[in-house]
């Protein structure tokens, strides 16, 4: 017993440690946690964005469609513009994001002769079939992501992004 | 374990005599509150440190949202302290704690004077102590704007003014601080954010550094 | 000295005590058996009135939250301004005849100038070895006149200050927000250009009807053109009466044009 007597020193370096803990608990939690807000912040649910495309004029063939939204980044308020490539499959209506997997660049349909019926992006040459699917040996390593879709008044509304469903 | 590595790195930079020089110093009885509870006038430099620590870290915080541009500054300090959990604490921290740092360094300064400690050997850390008055009223003054509210920009049109009154040069300074001969505006609020966030806490810690210094070196006057 | 762990440290000042410093003060390890050592003793006291004194502070935080104005606007002509308050005393100062107008440069540069040199060059004005304030009297003295005048023009400048006044000026509207009624101005309209044509309509209410510093947005009110053409003529609360400069029948059209400012269902 009388080897694990905590001697006055050692109480003092003690409580000296918790007192100063305390106050640095006091003062960094605060700051810490508006540091990290973004990371905690829920984003509300994507909401339907209305387009200018027709569902009666959705084709097989891919086209772009672009539409625009009011996008609210802290305490800047702007309209961003973005894209789809949208087909019909079936009686299904597809909406690909036209993002790479890869590194972000923008995919284009048929953007390279040799390889038609195929999603191209010209930054890395990664390819993606028409569902999506990445083409093995291509540098991307996931499929393309999809919007979610429905329809107003004959017109295509999307959604948020979701993981692709299709492969 | 950290035992070894601490005595790995002493044995090359002998490093034990730094901190073992603040930490063993000793402390006399009459600026210990412990002893003669009057003693605790001798807490308010400490005291003023701490706050000028917090101020710094709360400082560093705030530019994480914070713009310094006529459109966004505003809109960003409502953003930062009405929409970020928090924003409110960490932005109260900032601006109470530039009032208190003025109060405990006021005090600080009376302490050091009713007790004649500035006397020989210590004048000189003594006018460096009022150089850190000016550089924190100089901070104060800087900070006042960066809100970009009404009561910032009035303010500071009035203490441009005051600047631009000095005989000779008053002009060419409220151009320099204003960054424009008419405007106050954009020029203005960049410039007042790069004196408040670089230039004078740059100036500011070789300031406190001289100050800790001279103390570690001269101690604490005796008393009275 | 030795180097490394072994190292004893004896007293404080390392300020050597020789015959060229007479008057430095006696060194405290004079003082046996009554001096602790700063780590871990006098550190622990120093943080539990650092403890004591966060926690004060953080309540102070969290109790008034820190005040933001409205977005700065300065074309505004009725913002009354005010320094923070460790200012306020050099505010009060320059509101004096000796201070102001063609002396200002007495009471902003000269006075301030003198009290900070002072200040600073304490020690060379100062000399003498003695340190009790009652042994220094004119130091003493001259001390305790700054830090009593400036208690005073601080009061002063508190108790002569319109603090009403200064909460409404700075109140954050839903213009300084983006958060405009949704209504829909005819800018062709005859009311309109009779309301933009009277300064004492657009000087107050702004030339947007959003309003301004202590008069109400025009947008989205709730009145019926009997109601405005009254307060027009007859003035209401801070508006004063008889400030519209036409004929009835334009104040007529202005009545009904403002009645139509309502927001839409």
């Amino acid at each position: 017993m009388s080897n694990n007597r905590v001697s006055r020193r050692q109480f003092l370096n003690y409580t000296l440690t918790g007192v100063g803990g305390f106050m640095a608990a006091g003062m960094l939690m605060p700051m810490v946690r508006f540091a990290i807000d973004p990371a905690l912040q829920t984003k509300a649910e994507g909401q339907f964005i209305q387009t200018s495309q027709k569902i009666d004029e959705i084709t097989d063939v891919p086209v772009k469609v672009d539409f625009t939204f009011e996008q609210v980044d802290a305490w800047y308020k702007s309209d961003v513009t973005e894209a789809a490539w949208v087909y019909r499959d079936g009686d299904t209506v597809i909406a690909l994001s036209p993002v790479c997997k890869h590194l972000g660049c923008t995919v284009n349909w048929e953007g390279d002769s040799a390889h038609p019926n195929q999603f191209f992006c010209a930054c890395h040459a990664g390819r993606y079939e028409k569902s999506g699917k990445n083409v093995a040996g291509t540098p991307p390593l996931g499929p393309l992501d999809e919007y979610e879709v429905s329809e107003k008044d004959g017109f295509l509304m999307l959604g948020k992004k979701i993981p692709n469903t299709l492969v | 374990m950290l035992n070894k590595i601490y005595d790995w790195v002493d044995e090359r930079l002998d490093i034990t005599p730094i901190w073992r020089d603040i930490a063993d110093h000793e402390v006399p009885e009459h600026v210990n509150p412990a002893h003669h509870f009057s003693a605790f006038v001798y807490c308010f430099g400490g005291l003023t440190f701490f706050i000028t620590v917090i101020q710094i870290l709360s400082g560093m915080f705030l530019t994480m949202y914070y713009v310094p541009d006529v459109v966004n500054a505003w809109k960003s300090v409502y953003y930062l302290q009405n929409e970020v959990a928090f924003g409110e604490i960490v932005r109260g921290m900032h601006h109470w704690g530039a009032s208190l740092v003025i109060v405990m360094m006021f005090l600080h300064t009376l302490r050091v004077f009713f007790t004649g400690s500035y006397k020989k050997p210590r004048e000189l850390n003594w006018i460096v102590g009022v150089g850190i008055f000016c550089v924190m009223l100089g901070l104060g003054f800087t900070g006042y704007l960066l809100p970009w509210d009404m009561k910032a920009v009035f303010a500071t049109k009035v203490g441009i003014q005051i600047a631009a009154s000095v005989p000779f040069i008053g002009e060419l300074i409220k151009i320099l601080l204003a960054g424009d001969a008419t405007i106050l505006g954009a020029q203005t609020l960049t410039r007042f954010f790069a004196i408040h966030v670089f230039f004078l806490p740059a100036v500011l810690f070789a300031l406190l550094a001289a100050h800790f210094i001279m103390i570690r070196r001269q101690g604490i006057s005796g008393p009275l | 000295m030795h180097r490394g762990k072994g190292m004893k440290f004896v007293g404080d000042s390392r300020v050597k005590l020789n015959d060229r410093m007479p008057n430095i003060p006696k060194d405290y390890s004079e003082y046996p058996g009554k001096t602790e050592a700063f780590w871990p003793d006098f550190l622990l006291k120093e943080w539990m009135v650092g403890a004591v004194f966060l926690i004060g502070y953080l309540l102070l935080t969290v109790a008034h939250p820190s005040p933001l104005e409205g977005p700065a606007d300065p074309t505004n002509a009725s913002y009354i301004p005010l320094p923070d308050w460790y200012f306020l005393f050099m505010y009060q100062l320059l509101k004096y005849t000796y201070a102001s107008g063609p002396y200002n440069v007495i009471g902003a540069i000269i006075i301030p100038g003198l009290a900070v040199g002072a200040l600073a060059l304490m020690p060379f004005l100062d000399k003498g070895p003695e340190r009790r304030p009652s042994k220094r009297p004119l130091p003493t003295a001259f001390m305790l006149l700054a830090v009593a005048s400036m208690v005073y023009l601080t009061w002063e400048s508190v108790a002569h200050h319109d603090w009403e006044a200064t909460k409404a000026q700075g109140v954050i509207t839903d213009k300084d927000l983006g958060l405009l009624p949704d209504v829909e101005v005819d800018e062709t309209s005859p009311g309109y250009e009779i309301y933009q044509s009277q300064a004492s309509c657009i000087g107050c209410h702004g030339g947007d009807l959003a309003g301004g510093t202590g008069a109400p947005m025009l947008l989205g009110n709730e009145l019926t053109a009997e109601e405005v053409a009254e307060v027009v003529k007859n003035g209401r609360g801070a508006m004063p009466a008889g400030a519209f400069d036409g004929t009835d029948e334009e104040l007529q059209i202005l009545a009904e044009f403002i009645a139509g400012l309502k927001e839409k269902e």
